[in-house]
């Protein structure tokens, strides 16, 4: 019994003082507002247990204790995650508003400044004095002497009992507002410095028109028509940006000019020449199409003219004006006259009449003849305009381009900063160059080679030779050790060993173009040489 | 209000009844310089004209602060503050008749950890870097104004007083400063102690021919800056420029007005080092509410900048006892004579402990012998009494004044070697003989002086202040005589 007794007993005496001090009704209240840390005791009672107790218990006693009994019990769930603090002990709400808040010691930096700042008293009471602003120092405090005397003439005024007995009235009455702020006896020879801001409200004009409208929200002009003015200063349209129009001659830059092209310095040629007449300086773009279409319409126009003549006359009459030498009669009646005569027919007789003709005729009539100058205008064109149209010197171009005869062209490229190498080792050193001597003495084994090697197929030597080529990749680094292998026993064939077993030379002339390899070899054999030389200098300094 | 006895009398304490006075917390000597002694400089403590004293005399106890002569301030002098976000924890602005004083207003147990008492935020302040790219924190001056040239035309070494006295006028003349409200509270022109304002008769009294000729030349120096930059600039520019002058002439209109505020910004600067950011500079600077902290050679207050929100706290030292109504010291210039201090701060003390005494004789008493008569301990620098160890109840006698006569005090040590009483006697006797000779070169006696005080209240402060610092001068020198006289008597065989 007294062990089924101890919860509750416990709990009482928990909560003992406190419901000596507090009524029992909101005891539990009042704990929880003084120990916050500990709102809910982890040895929470249910009534229903404590019945079941009390019913054990006498009766008596538990109708003692039944007054004083807390009413603490929460049968549902708390309506927050709570979970178990273990520095409390008790059953804390993880979050929200009955969270409990950390100790102090464990407030983030500057919390405690803020905590402290919010928590100190809103200063009380009412002032008596006013602010002078900065005009009257000290004249807020107790002790100030309101006479104005030292702030006049300073120190220099020996308080004089007037305001001995001023402050002595103040002594006796310190309730008294004592801070009258004295205006200066010479403040209105100072006024005139100050800006005087008109203090007083004007009265309020009755608002009729606008102003009424636009309180009463009647609907209104955006503007006050009284205040509204034109708007000065604008611009007329033409002046406005989008008005904006190339201005007629602003040249500020010669790349805004025309490019020279054929049309144009065929134009102003012409121009020069009186053939035609510019408006201007420069021919226009009109003027130049119009040169151009027109230059194309009388080409056709003389063609035309040309093709209808030959019809009209016949080819011989048409053609027998490049042919001197042909005296006959051209005409249509002597053609057909002859045709009747000869049987020879129109273009026989033509054919006839070109053998009359010399070269020099013919290359007249093809148009070929150099000395006849055939567009006299091009021809006289000043050397300028022909270059104009056909640039310059194509590999020294001096026109088209600005350049300043003097300067030094500079060819270097975008890694010109990059020291320049050392070509010849470079190059010797990847085998891409080789002495005179080695390539004589490779000259001199190839001639001996052909001599000794003419007899071999071509197609067979070209076989062996892919092979030695393949073997010395395959194998770099062994070049020496099969070539000693090769020669310690010629019968190991490993490649194309159809070939050397029928052709028994073959295998002869092995041993010769392994010389033959020391030319294109001398890289390979570099590298097999420093290998052999830096294994030997290691096994030296192994052992 | 009559009954309350604000004046500050020291000496009649000290001798008459020295048994009472003294440490009131029982811890370490006190200069008893807490608020109502004089000290502020803010203040300007010296006594008020204001009240009746018919007999202070009989009255010594009330010395210490009684409650009743203190009244709280004016609730908008902590309410402009606040409102700017300035915060006073636990401690109340309280105004005697010698002007402001902080105190606290409840106990606080000793802590480990300094605890703040005030927040003040650097925009309340006004500040001018010591050095020559001027930066003003927070910048007040607008681009171009005139009194920027005149900052600007100041040395830079010598004239920072007077380019805070610019700075705290052109505070006045902003619209809506905080100085605009804060400068009601400061000490007016007549209010202030500062030797600036003092007349010549004045300077006269102090008997201290060196001291008077620094404020002279001080003076001097504060009127020809204004005449330089108020009255002829204003002669020349209001030809060429009629508008130029105006801002910077309504700023003093009067060099009264000027030295005023150099005496301010004398008084009340305090010299920091703040950080701002990267920003670190040593500047000059005017804090509201810290400057009504009084001055003590014993503070229990420190100021300390928080750069992190840029405001300046003021702590009290940690491991100190402050009971409810002790006033909020803190040390203006540590290790500073009398006349320094009456020089920046229009104060001086009985029982400053950096006190000096110029002898020039050839007798020393045995320092050793001397310290352990009054349980002085600590090096030379850092004297204090050791009173844990043979605390008499109620001895009360040493205080700064020994200790400053500990130090200035022609003595010798020479190891363990005894010293003879025979001439240690002798020695203090010419010491003694040394003092009074000293003693009868002023034209007056402390008891002329202090009647003086009694009998004329409604005397300038200034004249109040000069003749507190001739009498504590000879206050000292009494006292340096009488600790002889207790040497002599107590010195051990």
């Amino acid at each position: 019994m007294a062990s089924i007794n101890l919860v509750p007993n416990l709990s009482f005496n928990h909560f003992q003082t406190s419901s000596y001090l507090v009524g029992v009704g909101n005891l539990q209240c009042r704990v929880v507002f003084n120990k916050s840390r500990k709102k809910f005791p982890s040895y929470s009672c249910i009534r229903c247990e404590k019945k079941d107790e009390v019913n054990k218990d006498e009766v008596n006693k538990d109708e003692d204790k039944k007054d004083e009994q807390i009413d603490y019990v929460t049968v549902e769930r708390p309506p927050y995650y709570s979970y178990m603090d273990s520095t409390s002990g008790q059953l804390e709400p993880a979050s929200g508003a009955r969270a409990s808040i950390p100790e102090v010691e464990f407030w983030p930096e500057g919390t405690v400044e803020q905590v402290r700042s919010a928590r100190a008293p809103v200063p009380t009471g009412e002032s008596l004095g006013s602010p002078s602003y900065g005009s009257n120092p000290g004249s807020r405090r107790k002790s100030y002497r309101a006479s104005g005397s030292g702030s006049g003439s300073g120190s220099g005024s020996g308080s004089g009992s007037g305001s001995f007995a001023e402050a002595d009235v103040e002594l006796s009455d310190p309730g008294l507002p004592e801070v009258m702020v004295e205006p200066q006896e010479d403040s209105e020879e100072f006024s005139s410095d100050y800006v005087v801001y008109q203090s007083e409200f004007e009265e309020k004009e009755e608002e009729v028109g606008y102003k009424l409208d636009k309180k009463l929200g009647v609907p209104h002009p955006f503007v006050d028509p009284k205040i509204k003015k034109p708007i000065e200063g604008t611009l007329t349209s033409d002046e406005m940006w989008w008005n904006w129009r190339k201005p007629e001659k602003e040249q500020w830059s010669r790349w805004q000019r025309r490019r020279p092209d054929v049309e144009t310095v065929f134009l102003k040629a012409m121009a020069e020449t009186g053939q035609v007449k510019l408006y201007g300086e420069q021919p226009t773009l009109t003027e130049t199409a119009l040169y151009r279409a027109r230059r194309h319409l009388y080409k056709e126009e003389r063609l035309q003219a040309e093709q209808e003549k030959l019809e009209r006359i016949g080819p011989l009459a048409y053609y027998s004006e490049w042919v001197k030498a042909w005296k006959r009669d051209t005409s249509r009646e002597a053609i057909q006259k002859h045709f009747e005569e000869t049987g020879e027919d129109e273009t026989t007789q033509l054919i006839e009449m070109f053998s009359y003709q010399t070269d020099r005729e013919y290359r007249i009539m093809m148009g070929t003849d150099i000395r006849i100058q055939r567009d006299p205008l091009a021809m006289r064109m000043r050397e300028d305009q022909i270059k104009q149209i056909w640039g310059g010197d194509p590999v020294y171009p001096t026109v088209n381009y600005i350049q300043d005869p003097d300067e030094v062209i500079d060819y270097r490229g975008p890694d010109f900063h990059e020291p320049t190498p050392n070509m010849l080792p470079f190059l010797k050193e990847h085998g891409k160059i080789i002495s005179r001597e080695e390539l004589e003495k490779i000259l001199e084994k190839q001639k001996t080679e052909q001599v000794e090697v003419t007899d071999i197929d071509e197609a067979m030597a070209k076989a062996v030779d892919i092979g030695e080529n393949d073997d010395e990749e395959d194998s770099d680094i062994e070049v020496e050790e099969v070539e000693a292998d090769e020669e310690e026993d010629e019968e190991k064939i490993n490649r194309n060993w159809s070939v050397l077993k029928t052709t028994p030379q073959l295998r002869k002339s092995k041993s010769k173009p392994k010389p033959k390899k020391e030319g294109p070899m001398s890289l390979e054999e570099a590298v097999g040489d420093s290998e052999n030389l830096t294994d030997f200098l290691l096994d030296f300094e192994d052992e | 209000m009559a009954s309350s006895f604000p004046l500050y009398q020291p000496t009649p304490c000290f001798f008459s009844n020295t048994q009472f006075k003294g440490l009131r917390h029982g811890c370490l000597w006190r200069p008893t310089y807490s608020f109502a002694s004089s000290a502020q400089n803010k203040v300007k403590p010296v006594q008020s004209s204001v009240d009746a004293a018919p007999f202070p005399l009989l009255q010594p106890p009330q010395v210490e602060e009684s409650s009743s002569e203190l009244e709280p301030v004016d609730p908008d002098f902590y309410k402009i503050g606040f409102v700017r976000s300035m915060r006073a924890y636990g401690v109340d602005f309280k105004e005697g008749p010698d002007g402001f004083g902080v105190y606290a207003s409840k106990d606080v147990e000793p802590l480990r950890r300094p605890r703040v008492i005030m927040e003040i935020p650097l925009e309340l302040m006004l500040t001018i870097s010591k050095k020559l790219p001027w930066m003003f924190f927070p910048d007040i001056i607008p681009l171009g104004h005139p009194i920027f040239d005149i900052i600007n035309s100041t040395n830079p070494e010598t004239d920072w007083d007077l380019r805070l006295a610019c700075l705290l006028l052109f505070a006045f003349d902003c619209k809506d400063n905080f100085w605009q409200y804060y400068g009601d509270f400061l000490p007016s022109a007549d209010e202030c102690t500062s030797l600036l304002l003092a007349t010549e008769e004045e300077l006269l009294e102090l008997q201290d021919p060196d001291l008077a000729s620094t404020m002279r030349t001080q003076q001097q120096r504060a009127l020809k800056f204004w005449e330089k930059n108020w009255v002829k600039r204003k002669l020349s520019l209001f030809k060429i420029h009629s508008g130029a002058p105006l801002k910077v002439k309504r700023l003093a209109r009067d060099s009264q007005r000027f030295i005023w505020a150099v005496g301010i910004a004398q008084s009340r600067c305090i010299n920091m080092q703040m950080r701002m950011c990267a920003l670190t500079q040593d500047a000059n600077m005017l804090i509201p509410y810290a400057d009504m902290l009084n001055h003590s050679f014993e503070p229990n207050c420190f100021f300390h900048w928080r750069f992190k929100d840029r405001m300046l706290e003021v702590l009290i030292n940690a491991g100190q006892h402050i009971r409810k109504g002790d006033a909020m010291t803190v040390d203006y210039m540590s290790a500073q004579k009398n006349h320094m201090l009456m020089q920046r701060y229009g104060f001086s003390s009985p029982v400053n402990p950096w006190d000096v005494i110029k002898f020039s004789g050839n007798a020393q008493i045995h320092l050793d012998s001397f310290l352990s008569v009054f349980n002085i301990s600590g090096l030379p620098e850092e004297y204090y009494r050791n009173a844990e160890v043979l605390s008499n109840a109620g001895d009360t006698f040493v205080d700064g004044a020994v200790i400053a006569a500990a130090r200035t005090l022609p003595t010798w040590s020479d190891g363990d070697l005894p010293p003879i009483p025979s001439t240690e006697r002798k020695a203090a006797k010419a010491l003694q003989e040394e003092c009074k000779q000293m003693l009868a070169e002023f034209a007056t006696t402390s008891k002329q002086d202090q009647k003086f005080l009694d009998s004329s209240p409604e005397s300038t402060r200034t004249l109040d202040a000069a003749i507190k610092y001739r009498l504590h001068r000879k206050l000292l020198l009494e006292k340096v005589i009488l600790a002889l006289e207790i040497y002599q008597e107590q010195i051990l065989f």
